[in-house]
């Protein structure tokens, strides 16, 4: 056991592992320090993306330069070697960098597009125009505070790359500008129309920032479940024929996703959003339903009044509980 | 059973809507027994179709078509762009399909270096396989060209097959010249362009840390053929390795998994050198020198 404690690999690998978890610590640090310096940075540090390019560029297409690099670096490997993952590190810190603030934008872009979407929700029968006023002038907001900030953060790059950072929050979005003009016009927003939109965002000389039919499409999911709650909001205030509209809208949105969803890039989430999406025009069919029928068969009522006594007998119990549902 | 109670659902609501003020109150009555006697899922369904029948014809009027075709122009169009984009998928996976098996060909001639053959003859061996990856690489470079910036799209596609040719193709010019083969070298190989389809970074040093993987098992089977000076060569070259790793800051992913992994790999080399070492079976050419180097990082 003696030989063993002086013979040295041992307590290499001890060490190994023990600087490992320094790193980890380093590097969590560095992140904290990051994201906290971040709206310092983000100002100040407009022309990075550029860098990125630049050093992604260099990292990858120097073959020219690789000769240059081996030639100064060919006295020691072991340095050579880090003179490349110093390289590779620079450019995996600057990707995260812009990964986080990407994600960062989408988070903003997600609770503001939710702030918009609550402001619908605020309607009633009678403040209609004042309460969407309102909730375009927030979506207008939302897309020059920080879908600007989105753009401005891709820099025209690497759309398909952070789709997933900024996925989210483009979700929800969609789902704040299709409610809207549902709201104020009965009509779906296109996909055309929602991008069209974002094009004065971006700087005329990169590739322009445009929401993927991917993404849309997961909004207009999402879209069916705030149209649910809006229009169970409607029956209650007696607005019948606006939850009529909106059940005939969200169908139609149903039904023409159903041949899409199994086209899509990840079908298990889309399958998913299927299912709730099933259960929300459900909801909506059922409440319009259950104040439908009763109404009809009041109206029954008085041409059958002599013939059907037990029909009747039921019903007039039925709604003098002042109960909606169909008992 | 649910399509049969739907039917007589269907008729019955039809017979509601034609007469509309003055229906035959015995069918609604029926109607009612009918929807109330079956199991409760098939109760749900029933009535939706039946208040889907009634609401379509009672609103016939209200509906207003040309934004229906609206919506409905533009979900073709987005059917028929996912349909391009699916068919472009089963072609990349295709390729991707076929770069696996010549990257498993190429595996398997390898393995024959943990039988002690000459290494320059398995690497003949395996070298030939080079060129048809090659091949597969740049048609799926032109696939992908099709769609100019969507490379990240696809990108799972290739993934994993991308990185196991990666540690490949870096294993064997260990084997060949003991250094790390680095990441424009890999490009090179594979006749990679690097600004249309190029090697992501990521895929590179995971494929590195597949590599890494294979080394213990190599370092044991050349001990065992009588090579003792081999532990210490990969020794050094695996601490190196990993102390150019720890310059990286990496994310909780799996690139950060299978580096966590290479400590192993590590720790497996050292206790083969020590039981070489200690058995004094090292050869002393630059010993000291190397110990040091290890001791140091």
């Amino acid at each position: 056991m003696a030989e063993r404690a002086d013979a040295g690999p041992n307590e290499a690998g001890s060490v190994v592992v023990a600087t490992t978890s320094v790193t980890i610590l380093a590097s969590n640090r560095q992140m904290l320090y990051s994201s906290a310096s971040l709206h310092r940075h983000f100002y100040l540090m407009a022309p990075k993306p550029q860098l990125i390019r630049r050093l992604a560029d260099s990292t990858m297409q120097g073959t020219t330069k690789k000769s240059r690099l081996i030639a100064t670096a060919s006295a020691s490997p072991s340095s050579s070697m880090k003179d490349y993952f110093s390289k590779y590190a620079e450019y995996l810190n600057q990707f995260n960098d812009k990964r986080e603030r990407v994600v960062k934008a989408s988070r903003d872009i997600t609770i503001n597009s939710k702030k918009v979407i609550f402001q619908v929700h605020r309607i009633s029968k009678n403040n209609k125009d004042e309460v969407l006023e309102r909730a375009e002038k927030d979506l207008l907001a939302v897309r020059d505070q920080h879908i600007a900030r989105l753009v401005n953060e891709l820099q025209g790059t690497d759309f398909w790359k952070l789709r997933r950072a900024y996925s989210p929050g483009v979700q929800e979005y969609v789902e704040a500008a299709t409610l809207c003009k549902f709201c104020t016009s009965g009509t779906l927003l296109n996909l055309e129309e929602i991008n069209s939109m974002l094009l004065p965002l971006s700087d005329a000389s990169l590739e322009p920032l445009q929401i993927n039919i991917l993404d849309y499409i997961l909004g207009l999911a999402d879209l069916t479940g705030e149209l649910m709650r809006l229009a169970i909001g409607r029956i209650s205030d007696g607005e019948l024929e606006y939850a009529e509209r909106i059940c005939r809208f969200v169908r139609e949105i149903y039904r023409e996703l159903t041949l899409v969803a199994p086209k899509m890039d990840d079908t298990s989430d889309m399958k998913q959003k299927m299912d709730t999406m099933l259960q929300s025009v459900m909801k909506i069919e059922n409440a319009c339903y259950s104040v439908h029928f009763p109404c009809e068969i009041y109206l029954l009522k008085e041409t059958t009044i002599e013939d059907h006594k037990t029909l009747l007998h039921e019903h007039v119990v039925c709604i003098s509980n002042g109960k909606v549902m169909y008992p | 059973m649910m399509k049969s109670a739907f039917r007589t659902a269907l008729v019955l609501t039809t017979t509601v809507c034609h007469r509309s003020l003055n229906p035959n109150p015995i069918t609604l009555l029926s109607l009612r027994t009918a929807t109330a006697s079956p199991p409760p899922n098939s109760t749900t369904v029933t009535c939706r179709k039946i208040h889907c029948n009634s609401f379509s014809s009672s609103m016939a009027g209200g509906d207003s078509s040309p934004t229906v075709a609206a919506v409905e122009k533009q979900f073709d169009e987005f059917r028929n762009r996912l349909e391009e984009s699916g068919s472009l998928r089963d072609r990349i996976r295709a390729v991707a399909t076929e770069i696996e098996s010549t990257t498993r060909m190429m595996y398997s001639s390898l393995l024959l270096v943990h039988q002690s053959r000459p290494i320059p003859e398995v690497l003949e061996n395996a070298k030939t396989q080079i060129d048809v990856l090659k091949q597969l690489f740049s048609s799926l470079a032109e696939i992908v060209r099709e769609r100019p910036g969507q490379y990240y799209r696809y990108h799972g596609d290739w993934r994993t097959e991308t990185q196991q040719v990666v540690s490949l193709l870096a294993f064997m010019h260990w084997l060949e010249t003991g250094s790390l083969l680095i990441h424009t070298e890999v490009e090179e190989k594979l006749g990679l362009n690097a600004s249309e389809f190029g090697l992501d970074v990521e895929d590179y040093l995971i494929g590195i840390c597949f590599m890494s993987n294979e080394l213990p098992r190599y370092v044991v089977n050349q001990v065992t053929a009588g090579d003792y000076d081999c532990p210490r060569k990969v020794l050094k070259f695996l601490t190196d390795l990993h102390a150019s790793f720890r310059l990286l800051n990496l994310r909780n992913d799996f690139l950060r998994k299978k580096f966590d992994g290479m400590k192993y790999d590590l720790r497996r080399v050292e206790e083969v050198y020590y039981d070489v070492k200690i058995r004094g079976l090292a050869s002393n050419k630059g010993e000291s020198k190397e110990d040091q180097t290890i001791e140091e990082s």
